[in-house]
């Protein structure tokens, strides 16, 4: 399995366990977890996120073969397009994960527009968490909402030679994003962490909407137990050949290198 | 489901080999309670917050065989279910009607579906006829209270010491949210219930989905000695720890499985959740059987 939705590091509101990458890798190790996409959980409320795409550097510099680190890149602060360089010159960073609500910017403003153009210059996939945590359970000092999905639909538009992930959301199959006369580009994969596979079942709705090439595995560990994602493809109602594009055949086609 | 159905199913979704193959030998059953014949300390599985369908939607049905299927697929045996009202608060027609469809509900999945007796206890005797007409007539097993008025208001005492009589749960929709809830300005939450049974130490108290009720953290810390109220495992959100953390503070016997019709959240969390197999089995049926086993009435 690729697991395309992973962080290291703490994360503001609550302590993680599995956070640093020795941590995470025996966790995948123990869940039959190949490799993950992991980003800084801290960089989601540092101001200056590169702080986090360091510590994920560092902490990945051994893991490699494991971890595909993406860089968290805040286009409403100072020195973005250092950092994006750094990011990808320097460490090898495959992509971006964006966080627009924590880090006060839209998907439509034209900074963002200027990282991802920027990022897709670079071949870089840009990864958007429609949100970080569950809003019930949210911190006295924040009130962040989630990452509008008309947004992302007019980005994903706006850019349709950028790949795009769109991980830890749910409701597309009423979306726009999830119908396939919605006439948008094919450029987005959407991950399965917090969709369902049982009764309403928006996977099974994706792949007969979408097509199963267009969803990815994902957990959301270490905020999350990796096992709910690993079960609901298991009870998914899908070929065999459908549920092993989502488990790994989709992400290696987007981050290559060993397939595991 | 057959003994070779259930093995699959439940090696399947990562359940351990030993306990499958214990729970193969029970096979589900007319009452949540151990047969003689089944080993002992190998408990169904009980999910105790769950929810069939109201009528008021056309795919009710296929709904409700949705559930029963997503059960067999997770390897779930029994289903505590109630049924709520559209809008609350409830009025003595709605919720009687709700507990006439769990009552079908019951015949119609005989040994999965067991019936939660759902009220609003502002109706006042109506809704005291109600529970003492499904539990001692009907055989339900709980009573299932919402948020029409916060657990510790002195309405709900009457219900509360019926629940007493007759000897079953009361299972209590419950969050706490670090800010103020407009839709729900009656929302108990795990003080309320903490507070409930102070004053009814004999009560047995369910404190609703700990994964659907907002900071999960602050309600365990806040239960911790109310020692007569369970936590309810439930809800969409699977934070990793939360299973362990509500073991670590209130002990095994205090926590109960439950989806909330969150199927994968609910049965991946026990997955997940990192503790000794014993304690998973009591967690997934053992400490609910037990409750189910104090009802007074038939």
């Amino acid at each position: 399995m690729i697991d395309v939705n992973a962080y290291l590091g703490h994360f503001a509101f609550r302590q993680l366990r599995h956070n640093t990458a020795d941590g995470l890798v025996a966790l995948m190790d123990k869940k039959g977890i190949a490799r993950a996409v992991v980003s800084s959980a801290a960089a989601i409320t540092y101001r200056d996120a590169q702080s986090g795409n360091e510590e994920v550097h560092r902490e990945t510099q051994d893991h490699r073969d494991r971890l595909i680190p993406l860089a968290v890149i805040n286009p409403a602060y100072a020195g973005w397009k250092d950092d994006l360089k750094i990011c990808a010159d320097d460490f090898g960073m495959r992509g971006l994960r964006l966080y627009p609500p924590w880090h006060n910017y839209r998907l439509s403003d034209t900074c963002c527009f200027d990282l991802v153009a920027a990022a897709t210059e670079r071949g870089m996939v840009v990864s958007i968490p429609i949100r970080v945590e569950d809003s019930r359970q949210r911190h006295w000092l924040v009130d962040v909402p989630d990452v509008p999905l008309a947004d992302i639909t007019a980005l994903v538009k706006a850019f349709p030679r950028t790949q795009f992930i769109l991980v830890n959301g749910a409701g597309f199959a009423g979306s726009p994003l999830g119908r396939k006369d919605s006439d948008l580009p094919s450029n987005y994969v959407i991950e399965i962490s917090r969709l369902t596979a049982l009764l309403g079942n928006e996977i099974g709705q994706l792949i007969a909407s979408l097509g199963a090439d267009r969803l990815v595995f994902g957990t959301g560990m270490p905020f999350n137990y990796p096992d709910p994602a690993i079960l609901k493809i298991k009870v998914l109602d899908a070929s065999e050949d459908d549920k092993e594009k989502i488990r790994r055949g989709n992400a290696a086609k987007l981050f290559g290198g060993p397939a595991g | 489901m057959k003994r070779r159905e259930f093995l699959t199913a439940a090696a399947g979704i990562g359940l351990s080999a030993a306990w499958a193959g214990a729970r193969a030998g029970a096979a589900p059953k007319d009452g949540p309670e151990q047969k003689p014949g089944q080993p002992p300390g190998k408990p169904l599985v009980i999910d105790c917050h769950a929810h069939l369908h109201h009528h008021g939607s056309s795919a009710w049905e296929e709904d409700d065989r949705k559930l029963i299927e997503a059960a067999d697929k997770l390897g779930i045996d029994q289903l505590c279910c109630s049924i709520l009202t559209p809008r609350r608060p409830a009025t003595v027609e709605g919720f009687r009607e709700c507990n006439r469809w769990i009552a079908d509900g019951m015949r119609r999945f005989s040994g999965r579906v067991l019936g939660y007796c759902y009220v609003n206890p502002g109706a006042g005797q109506p809704a005291l006829d109600e529970i003492r007409r499904c539990v001692a007539e009907q055989g339900f097993m709980g009573v299932k209270l919402y948020n029409e008025h916060t657990c510790t208001e002195p309405v709900l005492f009457p219900v509360v010491e019926l629940a007493i009589e007759l000897g079953v749960p009361i299972l209590q929709h419950a969050g706490h949210m670090n800010f103020f809830l407009e839709s729900q300005p009656h929302l108990s939450d795990g003080g309320h219930l903490a507070e409930l049974a102070r004053r009814y130490p004999e009560a047995m108290l369910i404190c609703g989905h700990v994964g659907g009720g907002g900071d999960w953290q602050w309600t365990i810390k806040v239960l911790r000695n109310a020692p007569t109220v369970y936590l309810d495992t439930s809800g969409s959100v699977v934070d990793d720890g939360i299973v362990e953390m509500a073991v670590r503070v209130l002990g095994t016997d205090r926590v109960l499985f439950a989806c909330d019709n969150s199927m994968t959240a609910g049965m991946g969390k026990m997955i997940g959740a990192d503790l000794p197999e014993a304690d998973k089995q009591k967690i997934l049926g053992g400490n609910m059987a037990g409750i189910l086993s104090k009802r007074r009435s038939r």
